[in-house]
C-alpha cells in the first residue's frame, strides 16, 4: 500500500531498549509515564576527583541475559547494548528471521565508537608495549561493530552499516533504514542506535567543552533543559533498536503496528563544529524536508520530542528553528518535551531512544514530559511545554528532532498508521 | 529517458584523490598505470618496536594547500583529507555551489574517524589528568567530523552524514549518497572516505589481528593480492571523494559526466568478526543488487576493481564470488585487478580511492593492474587478472567491491554513459 504522496509506507512493530530509564520497552515506558529521571552518581569508573561525578547510567545490565559470555566477551558495551536491543526489539515484534535472513537488514549508529575497549587497550599498548594489545582491540573499538554484531547474533543478510552524525546518528539511522524499505533493498530492518560513553575521555572531553551539567549534589535535577537554570546535559548511555517493515507485510502477518514511520528529513548547519547556527534555518530545513517527505501539514504536528540538551545557546536556537517551520501559530499548539531530562543525552543512541519514545507516545496517547522545568527560560517560549508530568492527548502527529556535533540536523515522523489508511 | 529518469540517476562528474600514489586523480592514474607502489617504511610515528613497520602515506599532503591555517588546526588529518579531496573533485566538476546550498550534501565515510587525535589527547589525559582537557578533544577526533568539515568549507546543507563499515565505509558513503540524490533528497553529493589510521595503536591492533604484512624489509613488494607469497595487506591513508550529482541537474549545467553510477548492493555475512564467510555467498548477492538497481546484468561486466587486500583467507573468497556471479566460463574473460597492490588497503577510504579509479577505468578504457601478483595463487585463479602491466580496451561496466570486517559488504556499479 502507498501513502498519499505514493511513497511506500512503513510500520514500527518492534521496540527494544536497553537505558537509563529500564531495559525493554515495558519498563522503559513506565519510567517515562512517571517522568523518572535515569540520572545518578558515576559507577563505571572512579570519577571521585572529576568535575562531573554524575551521568545516566544503564543499571542493571547484563550482557550474557542476552548472548553467550564468549561472544559478550568480543563486545564493547556499546555493542552488548546493540545486540540487547535487537534482539528485545525483534521478540517485541515477533519477526520471524527465516530464510537466513536474506532480506533483513540493521542499520545502528554510533557516535563515539567502542570508547571502553579503545581507552583500555590504548593504555595496554602505552604502558606494556604492542604485545599486549588484543587481537580483538580494532573490532571492539571500531564503530560499525554494533552493525556487525547485531547481524552476527540474529543471521542478518540484508543491508548492514553503521551512519554516524554524533548527536543526530540514531535518527539518521532510522531515515536510512526508512529509505532502504522505501526503494526496495529490504523487506525489513532494524534500526537504531548504541553509544555507551561514560568513560573517562569523554567526561573529560565534554567537560573540556563546557557542555555538562556541573550539579553533582541533585543528578535528578541536573538535566533540565528550557529551564533557567540549565547548566549543560548529563552524558547517557543506551541501546535503543526499532523493527521497521513495510506496512503491508506487517499487517499480512498479523503484526502489533505501533505507529507509522512517516518521513525523514536531514540538512547540515555549514556553520560551526560545535554551536548550532543561531538563525534556526537550517533546523527548520530538516523538520520542513520531514514534513513533506511524509506529506503532513505543519499545523498537523501535534507532538514534537525535543533534542533539548539543556545547553544555553542549543535550547532556544531549536525552538526558534521550529518556529520557523511550522509557523507561529502552529507552534504554539505544539506538545513539546525533552525526554533527556529523564534519560540524558545518549549521544548516537539518543535519537533512536526518542524515535522510540515518540512512537510510543503516538502508540499510548500519552505526551512524556520535560522533567525539571521548574521555570522556563523566558527565551524557550512560544510552544506548548509539557512541563513536569506527562499529558494524555489524541495523537495522530509526531515529530522526534536531533541535532549534532558538526552541525548535522535530523527529524523524523510518525503517524498513527490507522489514519493514513484513509 | 524522461526526465523524472533523469533525475533519478546518478552520474560521476568529479574526481579527487589524496593517496599514496598521487594528490588529485591525474597523479593517481598515471601512477596506478605505471603500476607504482606507494608503499614505503612508516614515517608518521616511531615505529621501530611495531612487527609492522610499512605503510602506503600521503608523502608531500600539505593541508594549508587546501584548508586555511585557523580551521586545519581544528580538524583531525583524516578530516584534513577529506577537505582536500572534497576540494580536488569539486574543482574537477567546474561545480559551485548553488544559492544557499541545501540541494547538496557529504556523506564522507570513515573507518575510524580522528585516530591521531584521540591517541594523542588520550595519552594527555593519562598523562596531566582531567584539568587539563581540551574542548578539542571530542570534536576533532569523532567519525562524522570529516563530513562536518566537508559541508562547513564548502557550504552543503544538504544531507550530510558518515557512515561507518570497517574496510567497505568508502563504498557505503558513495552508495548511500548516491540513494539520497535517487530519492529526490539533494541534486548534488560529495562522497567518498577518508582514513588518517597510521598511528601506533591502530597500527598495533591491525597487526594483532594477523591482517598486516610483515614484509618490513621490501614494502613496494609486501601488498601482492592473489600472489601465493602474499601475506597480509598493508595499511593506507588518505582519502577519495567523487561528485555526483542527477542526470538533470548535470546535464542542466553542462558538467562533464566521467561515467554513470548505476547501482548500489549491500549485504551482510552475518558469519565472523574478521573473516568472510568462505562460500562467498553473501558477497555475491551484493554484486547481484548492485547489478539490478542499475538496470544491468552480469555479461555487461566487463572489469571487476577487486577488494583484494592480499590477505591469505580474504582473496580467494572473493574470486570464487566473481566466478559464482558471472558463470565459470564467463569469468575468464572478465577482468579483475586489486590496485590495493598500489595504493595500499585505505580502509575507511578504501572504496574512496577505487571508486575514482574505477570510474576512470571506464571513462578512459583502460585497466589499473594488480602489482607484485608473479605467481598466481591456484586458489584465486578462474578470471582473467590483469597482473602487472595496465591494460586498454572498453569497460561497459565495472564493479567495485568493498568487504568490512563486520561482514559489511558493499558493491558499486558503474557504467559507460551511452547517450553522452
Amino acid at each position: 500500500m502507498s501513502a498519499a504522496n505514493g511513497r511506500v509506507r512503513v510500520a514500527v512493530t518492534g521496540i527494544g531498549v536497553v537505558s537509563p530509564l529500564g531495559i525493554g520497552r515495558e519498563e522503559m515506558w513506565r519510567s517515562v509515564e512517571e517522568g523518572r529521571s535515569g540520572a545518578g552518581l558515576i559507577t563505571l569508573f572512579d570519577a571521585s576527583d572529576l568535575p562531573v561525578r554524575m551521568a545516566c547510567e544503564a543499571h542493571g545490565f547484563e550482557p550474557t541475559d542476552f548472548m553467550d559470555r564468549r561472544a559478550a566477551r568480543r563486545m564493547d558495551r556499546y555493542a552488548q547494548f546493540a545486540v540487547a536491543s535487537a534482539k528485545l526489539a525483534v521478540a517485541d515484534a515477533g519477526l520471524p528471521i527465516d530464510r537466513d535472513g536474506e532480506g533483513i537488514g540493521a542499520i545502528i549508529a554510533n557516535g563515539g565508537s567502542g570508547a571502553t575497549s579503545r581507552e583500555e587497550q590504548h593504555i595496554a599498548l602505552l604502558e606494556r608495549g604492542v604485545d599486549r594489545v588484543s587481537p580483538f582491540a580494532i573490532p571492539l573499538s571500531v564503530a560499525n561493530m554494533g552493525a556487525g554484531q547485531v547481524s552476527m547474533e540474529l543471521g542478518l543478510h540484508g543491508p548492514v552499516t553503521a551512519v554516524s552524525t554524533a548527536c543526530a546518528a540514531g535518527t539518521d539511522a532510522i531515515g536510512t533504514a526508512l529509505d532502504i524499505l522505501r526503494r526496495g533493498d529490504a523487506r525489513a530492518m532494524l534500526a537504531g542506535g548504541a553509544d555507551t560513553l561514560v568513560t573517562p575521555y569523554f567526561v573529560a572531553g565534554f567537560d573540556a567543552m563546557r557542555v555538562l551539567s556541573h550539579r553533582n549534589d541533585d543528578p535528578a535535577g541536573a538535566a533540565r533543559p528550557f529551564d533557567r537554570d540549565r547548566d549543560g546535559f548529563l552524558i547517557g548511555e543506551a541501546g535503543a533498536v526499532l523493527v521497521l517493515e513495510r506496512l503491508d507485510d506487517a499487517r499480512a502477518r498479523g503484526a502489533e503496528v505501533i505507529c507509522e514511520l512517516a518521513g525523514y528529513g536531514a540538512s547540515a548547519d555549514a556553520y560551526h563544529i560545535t554551536d548550532p547556527d543561531p538563525t534556526g534555518e537550517p533546523q527548520a530545513r530538516a523538520v520542513t524536508a520531514a514534513l513533506e517527505d511524509a506529506g503532513i501539514a505543519p499545523a498537523q504536528v501535534d507532538h514534537v520530542n525535543a533534542h533539548g540538551g539543556a545547553s544555553k545557546p542549543g535550547d532556544p536556537t531549536e525552538l526558534l528553528a521550529l518556529r520557523l517551520a511550522l509557523g507561529d501559530e502552529a507552534a504554539a499548539r505544539v506538545a513539546v518535551s525533552a525526554t533527556k531530562s529523564m534519560h540524558g543525552h545518549c549521544m548516537g543512541a539518543t535519537g533512536a531512544l526518542e524515535a522510540a519514545i515518540t512512537a510510543l507516545a503516538v502508540r499510548e496517547g500519552l505526551v512524556p514530559p520535560t522533567i525539571n522545568l521548574t521555570e522556563l527560560d523566558p527565551a524557550c517560549g512560544g510552544v506548548d511545554h509539557v512541563a513536569n508530568a506527562a499529558r494524555p492527548a489524541d495523537l495522530r502527529v509526531a515529530m522526534s528532532t536531533s541535532f549534532g556535533l558538526g552541525g548535522h540536523n535530523a527529524a523524523l515522523i510518525v503517524t498513527r498508521a490507522e489514519d493514513g489508511d484513509r | 529517458m524522461t526526465a523524472d529518469g533523469d533525475r533519478r540517476r546518478v552520474v560521476v562528474t568529479g574526481l579527487g584523490m589524496v593517496s599514496p600514489i598521487g594528490i588529485g586523480w591525474q597523479e593517481a592514474w598515471r601512477a596506478a598505470l605505471a603500476g607504482t607502489s606507494g608503499a614505503g617504511p612508516i614515517t608518521r610515528f616511531d615505529a621501530s618496536a611495531h612487527h609492522c613497520r610499512i605503510a602506503c602515506e600521503v608523502a608531500g599532503f600539505e593541508p594549508h594547500d587546501f584548508i586555511d591555517r585557523r580551521s586545519a588546526r581544528r580538524m583531525d588529518r583524516a578530516s584534513q583529507m577529506a577537505v582536500a579531496a572534497a576540494r580536488l573533485a569539486l574543482d574537477d566538476a567546474g561545480l559551485e555551489i548553488e544559492g544557499d546550498g541545501y540541494r547538496a550534501g557529504a556523506m564522507i565515510a570513515t573507518g575510524n574517524g580522528g585516530s591521531e587525535t584521540f591517541e594523542e589527547h588520550h595519552r594527555a589525559l593519562l598523562e596531566r589528568g582531567a584539568e587539563r582537557s581540551s574542548p578539542l578533544m571530542i570534536p576533532v577526533m569523532i567519525v562524522n567530523m570529516p563530513a562536518g568539515h566537508v559541508s562547513m568549507q564548502f557550504g552543503l546543507r544538504g544531507p550530510t552524514a558518515s557512515v561507518v563499515t570497517a574496510c567497505a565505509s568508502g563504498n557505503h558513503g558513495i552508495g548511500d549518497a548516491a540513494a539520497a540524490i535517487r530519492r529526490g533528497a539533494a541534486d548534488v553529493m560529495l562522497a567518498g572516505g577518508t582514513e588518517a589510521g597510521v598511528t601506533p595503536f591502530c597500527m598495533a591492533g591491525l597487526d594483532a589481528t594477523r591482517a598486516l604484512s610483515r614484509r618490513n624489509d621490501d614494502p613496494q613488494r609486501a601488498s601482492r593480492p592473489y600472489d601465493v607469497g602474499r601475506d597480509g595487506f598493508v595499511a593506507a591513508e588518505g582519502a577519495g571523494v567523487v561528485v555526483l550529482e542527477s542526470l538533470e541537474h548535470a546535464r542542466e549545467r553542462g558538467a562533464e559526466i566521467v561515467c554513470e553510477l548505476a547501482g548500489y548492493g549491500a549485504s551482510s555475512d552475518a558469519y565472523h568478526l574478521t573473516d568472510p564467510e568462505p562460500s562467498g555467498r553473501w558477497q555475491v548477492a551484493a554484486m547481484l543488487q548492485a547489478l539490478e538497481t542499475g538496470g544491468l546484468s552480469p555479461e555487461d561486466v566487463d572489469y571487476v576493481n577487486a577488494h583484494g587486500t592480499s590477505t591469505p583467507t580474504g582473496d580467494p573468497v572473493e574470486i570464487v564470488a566473481i566466478r559464482r556471479l558471472v558463470g565459470d566460463d564467463r569469468a575468464l574473460e572478465v577482468r579483475v585487478s586489486s590496485t590495493k597492490s598500489m595504493h595500499g588497503h585505505g580502509m575507511g577510504t578504501a572504496g574512496g580511492f577505487e571508486a575514482v579509479l574505477t570510474a576512470l577505468a571506464v571513462r578512459e578504457g583502460a585497466i589499473p593492474p594488480t602489482i607484485n601478483l608473479d605467481d598466481l595463487d591456484p586458489a584465486c585463479a578462474g578470471v582473467d587478472h590483469v597482473a602487472n602491466e595496465a591494460r586498454t580496451g572498453p569497460v561497459r561496466a565495472a564493479l567495485s567491491n568493498s568487504f568490512g570486517f563486520g561482514g559489511h559488504n558493499a558493491v558499486l556499479a558503474f557504467a559507460a554513459m551511452e547517450d553522452g
